[in-house]
């Protein structure tokens, strides 16, 4: 079965109204929106479900540097107004991934692959430019959470979230998923390879606990005890 | 592996002293790229964020744990928004989550065990909880009433507030304040924030007496009549390939 990247469902609803669309042209305007001013690069890439790598996803990442060393981005279902927030991911320095609690690290993933690969790329910029941040991006890790499965479908973000993995050797990558997105995009995945010989990874190689420790990951709900909720809460002075 | 309810194994960015997260400060040439990318990418998703919401949450296995956040809302059509959640309105505030929120009618449709995720806003919104920030309260107030019938499924992805310096652990689900002891959201928090944008949250409570209260559908706010909150685990898992991995 030829699986599609994302799905194209409608996300169900009326349209917006005229009242609602002046209102919010109106906080627009007024209200200040720093956190999201800090978003300044478009990325698009490949994520894949921790437990499951037949499902893949196109992920538009929309990304703003916290310091040097650590990035946050908002990842979208396509580069569209219209797009869904399906997930966060979070881009960290090699020096810090290695801070992290030995069971934490399987929650990451490493950038080299799809970075020299050619798979993860910044629309509208052009090689040159683009190359001088992936030389960097190249030696990160990233931790990436989905909320919303639109590659099976949903019309609304159901269950809880899901930890994904990103690509990190040839023959991962669903082929038709790869030419479409080389299509929409005008891009060539093997051009970009070859431009991008020089760039390394990590320097200390990639992290074996990284990447799902090299096996997968899953996420599960559990219903734990809390005190009544008409209970005195202590207080806090 | 990780859950949400647990504290993450001691490291140098476990300790809450230094400012979160560690790193260099931006390097000059990050920032001419980032303008440049910038100038020459149309990041459209981003620019439908029209709306700034402060409000508070409570941690779904822990609410006593409670904090300040900072939506930033886009919308998808008249019943789904999608909201980019940080812990302050600051340029370099940290991404902690996500909330989507949905009309009731979209709520109604989901299964039982979906629905047990969400959470409603009515309270938050009529106790003054939820603020636009800057916004005329004249402006904001007929959709207000829209709002306060939503409900919210919040997932914390970084958990700031017990001393995290980068995202640690499984994300967490959040709940919202609620009209019973354990969903009051404590006064200092609340002091601080009307301190900051100079208002009153006591002041739009009484503005907010006519918003009519909605009815709350039985199985949001799960916590409150079951006294069972949800925690996210993060298991080792084989994973379904189709070529070899890692």
């Amino acid at each position: 079965m030829n699986k599609m990247a994302t799905s194209h469902v409608n996300v169900p609803g009326e349209p917006t109204e005229t009242g609602t669309a002046l209102l919010e042209t109106a906080t627009g305007t007024i209200q200040g929106f720093q956190p999201i001013n800090n978003i300044h690069q478009h990325l698009c890439a490949f994520h894949f479900y921790a437990h499951d790598m037949t499902r893949q996803v196109e992920a538009h990442h929309f990304c703003g540097h916290l310091n040097e060393d650590v990035r946050q981005c908002l990842i979208y279902d396509s580069p569209n107004k219209d797009a869904r927030l399906i997930g966060i991911e979070y881009i960290v320095v090699e020096s810090l991934f290695l801070t992290l609690p030995d069971d934490e690290k399987p929650l990451w993933h490493s950038h080299e692959f799809e970075v020299k690969g050619g798979y993860l790329f910044m629309p509208g910029v052009p090689g040159i430019v683009e190359r001088q941040d992936l030389k960097q991006v190249c030696k990160t890790y990233g931790k990436v959470i989905h909320f919303w499965q639109v590659d099976r479908g949903d019309p609304l973000p159901l269950g809880i979230p899901q930890i994904m993995m990103a690509l990190t050797r040839p023959g991962q990558l669903d082929e038709n998923i790869a030419k479409d997105v080389e299509k929409r995009f005008g891009v060539s995945f093997e051009e970009q390879r070859e431009q991008r010989k020089d760039l390394s990874g990590p320097d200390h190689g990639i992290h074996p606990l990284a990447n799902a420790a090299g096996r997968g990951l899953k996420t599960e709900l559990r219903e734990v005890d809390i005190p009544p909720a008409t209970s005195m809460p202590r207080v806090f002075v | 592996m990780a859950s949400s309810d647990e504290k993450p194994g001691p490291t140098p960015v476990a300790t809450g002293d230094k400012p979160t997260p560690p790193g260099e400060p931006t390097t000059l040439s990050s920032k001419i790229l980032d303008k440049g990318a910038g100038m020459m990418q149309s990041l459209k998703p981003v620019k439908e964020m029209k709306q700034h919401v402060c409000t508070f949450a409570l941690y779904a296995h822990d609410l006593s744990r409670q904090i300040e956040t900072h939506h930033y809302v886009g919308r998808l059509n008249q019943d789904v928004l999608q909201c980019a959640v940080y812990d302050s309105d600051k340029r370099k505030a940290n991404l902690i989550g996500v909330e989507y929120i949905i009309s009731p009618k979209l709520y109604e449709t989901l299964p039982e065990e979906e629905q047990k995720l969400w959470h409603s806003h009515a309270y938050e919104i009529k106790s003054g909880l939820w603020v636009n920030p800057g916004v005329p309260q004249m402006l904001e107030k007929p959709e207000l009433e829209n709002m306060a019938c939503t409900y919210g499924k919040f997932w914390c992805t970084w958990q700031v507030d017990r001393g995290d310096r980068l995202p640690l652990g499984a994300p967490a689900l959040m709940f919202s304040p609620q009209p019973v002891n354990r969903g009051r959201v404590r006064p200092d928090l609340v002091q601080r924030r009307d301190e900051k944008y100079k208002i009153s949250t006591e002041e739009l409570r009484e503005s907010r007496v006519d918003i009519q209260e909605p009815e709350i559908h039985p199985n949001a706010d799960y916590w409150v009549k079951h006294n069972k909150g949800f925690a996210v685990d993060v298991k080792p898992a084989d994973m379904k390939r189709l070529a070899p991995f890692p």
